[in-house]
């Protein structure tokens, strides 16, 4: 596909897989978990922030470790945070999301020492090192394909996930948490253990936006970046394992689209994404799943109320 | 030797209404035990005691020896206390097989497995294979729960109870709003899916209890007024007096 595919283009694709991975693991926790977060992007950020404090810090770093420790550190976070929330469902754990986020965007805004502060830290991506030989990473055709290889791994694994003991688990809670208790089930630790997941998950787009960019500033650790996420996730659909992959498809081409015919991109941004959150609540995905209905008369024997127990 | 299931002096306050005001029997092992008494005498507040649903306010409860009164649901199911639900608790959306699924792949430990798919287990779904056929919803397997008669959604709430493999099994009024036939026959299964575990019971219609139980425990106003075999239970003049007699 690079052969025929400006560079611009490529860029872009490059950051719609990178953002499809992260609104993939936003998902599972609210269309697949019933789990609101508002601080997806603490680890998002946190990954994306701690691969570049690691390529300044540590000279010669190889690119797994850049991204190792940048899903590493993730996965610790989201096991600390996870264990102060698992017990909070519904508005408290939304609001104390969004409480945590605003306080690494926080430590991110005021310890300038580390992060750069508002200035953003800016890196060159290292090179990929195969033992045998050594990939330059300074070509977008190959750091595209270093991130279609990697970051749709990780896409299709989150897809297997939803299909694993512990994905089921996921969805049986959200049916009837209650009896899963009863069957033996430690539904705390499962909390836990997909909060964890999912945060390391966000930890490596997190990673792979860092090295996209070559840069990252304040902004991917910001609620905003949450609020893109959501975006994403809604405009989708939240009721299909895909529809958050065209959510973000849909979402950057919009924005890069938007931003080249006017400075006042998010207002119509907003405007889209509202009268798409009104008209069509079940997003992109469902809007696509009434027509392939309709062309082909497949039944929906869930009555459209939740496609995502489908898979069960 | 010690009892294998033993209910010692519980008692359960709610905000100050005491429900329970010390509850005391004991079930011996594969005993098929009812649990009888009026409406309001605290029989489901029991059970979700001894099931782990509440703590009791005060009181022991002894399970083959160990106290295990506090103790939450998913640590007493393990230990192979298994209940169902007097309202219909499945998952509602799930097919039949998939309902039964979520406990037979608990039973084999496979609950927070990220690699493993529960369904390409052969041994987990001969299992849930055979727990649909015993309760009898071998016809609707792949049905949503939802989509079922009333009866049938009964008989998946047993087979539910079933699927982590119990040795004391609670059954909280498995007949409770079905019609005498579909009561006859689920008498029937559930003596079968039973046999040789120990069984505790709450039910109100007195023929199931007499054709299920070989003890009764009555309770009335939150203590256990007498426990025995069902004869001496008939004609106990308390128990007439408190609740037989009255109807």
């Amino acid at each position: 596909m690079p052969l025929i595919l400006k560079q611009y283009h490529l860029n872009m694709l490059t950051e719609i897989i990178i953002f499809a991975l992260f609104a993939v693991s936003y998902n599972l926790l609210l269309g697949y978990a019933g789990l609101l977060s508002f601080g997806h992007a603490m680890f998002f950020g946190l990954g994306a922030f701690m691969t570049a404090v690691a390529i300044i810090h540590i000279p010669g770093l190889a690119l797994w470790n850049a991204i190792l420790i940048g899903v590493v550190t993730t996965i610790i976070a989201g096991f600390v945070i996870g264990s102060l929330l698992l017990r909070h469902k519904g508005a408290y754990f939304a609001l104390l999301t969004l409480a945590f986020n605003a306080l690494f965007y926080a430590v991110a805004t005021k310890w300038h020492s580390v992060t750069g502060g508002d200035d953003g830290l800016s890196i060159t991506r290292p090179d990929l090192s195969l033992g045998f030989t050594s990939i330059s990473m300074a070509s977008l055709t190959h750091f595209y394909y270093l991130t279609l290889i990697i970051v749709g791994a990780a896409i299709v694994f989150c897809w297997y996930f939803t299909h694993t003991a512990m994905g089921k688990t996921v969805l049986l809670m959200r049916e009837n948490e209650e009896r899963m208790k009863f069957l033996g089930y430690n539904t705390n630790i499962s909390r836990l253990l997909l909060f964890t997941f999912t945060g390391a998950v966000a930890g490596l787009a997190g990673s792979f936006y860092t090295l996209h960019f070559q840069f990252v500033s304040i902004s991917a650790i910001s609620v905003d970046m949450t609020t893109a996420v959501l975006l994403m996730a809604f405009v989708g659909g939240t009721k299909t394992f895909w529809g958050p992959i065209l959510g973000a498809f849909v979402y950057i081409i919009l924005q890069n689209y938007l931003s080249n015919i006017t400075d006042r991109w998010p207002l119509f941004m907003g405007f889209i994404f509202v009268s798409m959150v009104l008209f069509i609540p079940g997003g992109l995905s469902e809007v696509i799943m009434n027509i392939r209905q309709r062309l082909f008369g497949k039944k929906d024997n869930n009555g459209g109320k939740s496609a995502a127990s489908e898979e069960v | 030797m010690s009892d294998y299931l033993h209910i010692q002096n519980i008692h359960k306050d709610f905000s100050g209404l005491k429900v329970l005001t010390g509850v005391e029997f004991k079930v011996k092992e594969k005993e098929r035990h009812a649990v009888i008494g009026p409406n309001g005498a605290g029989k489901t507040t029991l059970f979700n005691i001894i099931s782990g649903k509440f703590k009791p306010s005060s009181g022991a409860i002894l399970f083959k020896g160990q106290d295990i009164s506090g103790k939450p649901p998913h640590v007493l199911n393990r230990l192979g206390l298994s209940r169902s639900f007097q309202i219909t608790n499945v998952f509602q959306e799930l097919s039949v097989f998939n309902n039964i699924l979520a406990g037979v792949r608990s039973h084999y430990g496979l609950r927070y497995h990220f690699f493993k798919k529960p369904d390409r287990d052969r041994n987990i779904c001969e299992r849930v294979e055979a727990i649909i056929d015993e309760v009898g919803l071998m016809d609707v397997k792949d049905q949503p729960a939802n989509s079922l008669s009333y009866g049938k959604q009964r008989a998946l709430e047993i087979g539910i109870t079933l699927s982590t493999e119990p040795e004391l099994i609670l059954l909280d009024e498995p007949t409770a709003g079905m019609t005498r036939e579909e009561t006859n026959q689920a008498i029937k299964m559930i003596n079968q899916v039973t046999a040789g575990r120990t069984l505790i019971i709450i039910e109100h219609d007195m023929e199931v209890v007499f054709s299920l139980a070989n003890t009764i425990s009555v309770l009335h106003y939150g203590t256990i007024l007498v426990s025995d075999t069902p004869e001496k239970i008939r004609n106990d003049q308390r128990v007439k007096d408190a609740y037989l007699g009255e109807g």
